[in-house]
């Protein structure tokens, strides 16, 4: 591929950015505490990806997603803290676990037509939540959480997180660029805008639809496990709705179906989180409206708003080439 | 045997009133082929209004109770008109719409914790003189007793006001089929309208019944709310009987559990239940229309 300058400038500049960005926070507020949500930015841009390739990109719902987040993130915890297993292991285990549940809900589930596949996602949420709430035997230690280790060699330097989870939340986002434009990519895309055609022109509609569940559970659970060792606690309260929710809303706000999307729908939905914080008991209040407000007003998240801009700019200056022609001609 | 009456007893009121809300969601689904989240969240705002209407306000049950059916009414309505007709009329995707009606949620649950708190509240007895009541050797709240009798005479009123009444006719008309409604004369706009607000008026009821039993708390509803659709699901989707039929056996189920297994895993029953028969038997008890896809 041949980049020019024009493309390479705002890749260096980004780059630039991100490397700053936690020392700029740290200097500005004089504490760690924005680093910490820059991590936790990180962590909902891998998970949110993953909700996307299964929304944006095969057109499947789900508001159960914070259950394989949770799920893994008590994966890793338990087989570290019972036995001793080193989180190098415990972690991909998370991950993977996380992907065989989603593959195992996604068999029978792909078939429900959209709000049923979503009251589905629900109860195996729920389900998840009262498991671990009250687990038989107490092994999860029931709704008090568990505590868990942090990764040794990060320490409990939050900067240093911060490029750890940069790291990683790359190589989930190339990866997902890859994804899309693979074959298997396209096939997601095919069952999204029409189900029925795609299975006409023999894409195997099922399988491809437990895939996309087992790739988004991954890279849920994947998050769920850094959120984890992050915080260094994970309870139930986690694979509640309003988790899967919060998802759900930064991939809509973004703009499903779309790199960028994903990533702006955090970013912007996070510091909003944080700004409404002080309101505390309103805070929740304040989110909803906006939500709702959002929803009515912008209906194709930031990205579906900047492209219908675009093209509507793009359309006027055609007509007005056209018009110029006209008078010339 | 003693159990087993009392077990009973609480399993038919407790599923009745799933049955309500179960109603509602499928007349929704007929009406507007949506799932409205919020319909459980009606049950909250049912409760709150009653507190508000008996206990604040010191106005008889009855009246509160009717005055609670009118401003739930309303507000179905308005949901219907203000967000989800203009929603549709843009035709966004629906899953937006679905945000739209959590969004809603989160506003009537804090809207109710601003002016209430988040303390449980206590619902008022509804008959301070006679607090329990004993029927067939079964002595439980009374209050209980009229959850159960109120949920019927509604379920059969509704039964009559749908299939007797010419605005019911023209109701389930126009859910069936909007543009052949629309030739006979039938208004759709209206309807539809009308059935928001029924739906969302029946579960509000459903709350004002479940206070004296429960208390009253901002999550009263999200939680009953998704028993009621996991009711809905049971019976067959949609189906007006069968949803009455599914909250009824849902309710059994989780209280004859609960009461001889154990009650830790009452709440994951019923998501167990539920998610089987989507799985499974997604058309339900009374087999209604595919809700699969290919």
């Amino acid at each position: 591929m041949k980049m020019n300058s024009k493309k390479l400038l705002p890749i260096i500049i980004g780059a630039v950015v991100l490397l700053v960005l936690p020392f700029l926070a740290q200097m500005i507020t004089g504490n760690d505490y924005w680093v910490l949500i820059l991590c936790t930015m990180l962590i909902y841009v891998i998970a949110v990806s993953g909700l996307d390739i299964l929304f944006g990109y095969s057109g499947q719902i789900s508001l159960g997603h914070a259950s394989f987040y949770v799920i893994a993130a008590y994966t890793t915890g338990l087989l570290n803290n019972y036995f001793n297993i080193p989180l190098i292991i415990t972690i991909p285990c998370g991950a993977i676990f996380a992907a065989i549940l989603g593959a195992a809900l996604a068999y029978p589930a792909s078939r429900l037509k959209f709000h049923f596949l979503s009251l589905a996602t629900v109860a195996f949420g729920e389900i998840t939540y009262y498991f671990l709430y009250t687990s038989p035997g107490g092994f999860t230690n029931d709704y008090k959480g568990i505590n868990i280790r942090t990764i040794s060699f990060l320490g409990g330097s939050y900067t240093r997180w911060y490029f750890w989870l940069l790291l990683w939340a790359i190589v989930f986002v190339v990866a997902k660029i890859f994804i899309v434009n693979s074959r298997t990519g396209r096939a997601f895309i095919a069952i999204r805008e029409n189900t029925h055609a795609a299975d006409g022109m023999g894409v195997n509609v099922q399988k491809y639809k437990i895939l996309a569940f087992a790739i988004s559970a991954f890279y849920v659970g994947f998050a769920g496990t850094m959120y984890a060792h992050l915080y260094k606690y994970i309870s139930p309260e986690t694979a509640r709705q309003k988790q899967s929710v919060l998802f759900l809303t930064m991939m809509l706000f973004g703009g499903s179906g779309s790199i960028v999307g994903s990533m702006i729908g955090v970013v912007i939905i996070e510091i909003l989180l944080e700004l409404i914080r002080p309101l505390q008991e309103y805070q929740m209040l304040l989110y909803g409206i906006l939500l709702l407000i959002v929803i009515i007003a912008l209906p194709g998240g930031i990205v579906g708003g900047v492209r219908d801009v675009m093209a509507d700019r793009a359309k006027r200056k055609l007509q007005k080439e056209e018009e110029g022609g006209a008078q010339n001609g | 045997m003693a159990v087993f009456k009392i077990l009973l007893i609480n399993g038919l009121v407790i599923g009745a009133i799933y049955g309500l809300i179960a109603l509602g969601y499928s007349l929704v689904y007929r009406a507007s082929g949506l799932m409205s989240f919020v319909q459980g969240d009606m049950v909250t705002i049912g409760a709150y209004l009653g507190i508000t209407f008996y206990r604040v306000l010191g106005l008889p049950f009855a009246i509160s109770f009717v005055l609670t059916f009118a401003c739930a009414f309303g507000f179905g309505m308005l949901l219907e008109r203000g967000v989800i007709r203009v929603l549709l009329s843009r035709n966004v995707i629906p899953i937006y719409i679905v945000l739209a009606t959590i969004a809603i949620q989160y506003i009537i649950q804090n809207t109710a914790q601003a002016f209430y708190g988040s303390v449980t509240q206590r619902f008022p007895s509804v008959f301070p003189n006679k607090t329990t009541l004993t029927v067939l050797g079964v002595t439980a709240q009374t209050e209980a007793y009229l959850a159960l009798v109120v949920s019927i005479i509604l379920m059969i009123l509704l039964h009559f006001f749908m299939t007797k009444t010419k605005f019911g006719t023209a109701m389930r008309g126009s859910a069936m089929d909007a543009m052949a409604a629309e030739s006979v004369g039938i208004n759709t706009s209206l309807s539809t309208g009308v059935t928001w607000g029924l739906s969302a008026g029946i579960a509000s009821l459903a709350g004002m019944l479940l206070g004296p039993m429960y208390g009253v708390y901002t999550t009263l509803g999200a939680t009953i709310g998704r028993k009621g659709f996991a009711g809905a699901v049971v019976g067959g989707y949609g189906n007006m009987y069968g949803a009455m039929v599914g909250g009824l056996l849902l309710g059994l189920v989780e209280t004859f559990v609960s009461g001889y297994w154990s009650g830790t895993y009452k709440n994951m029953v019923a998501y167990i239940i539920l998610l089987l028969f989507l799985l499974v038997k997604p058309t339900g008890i009374f087999n209604e229309s595919a809700i699969q896809d290919v």
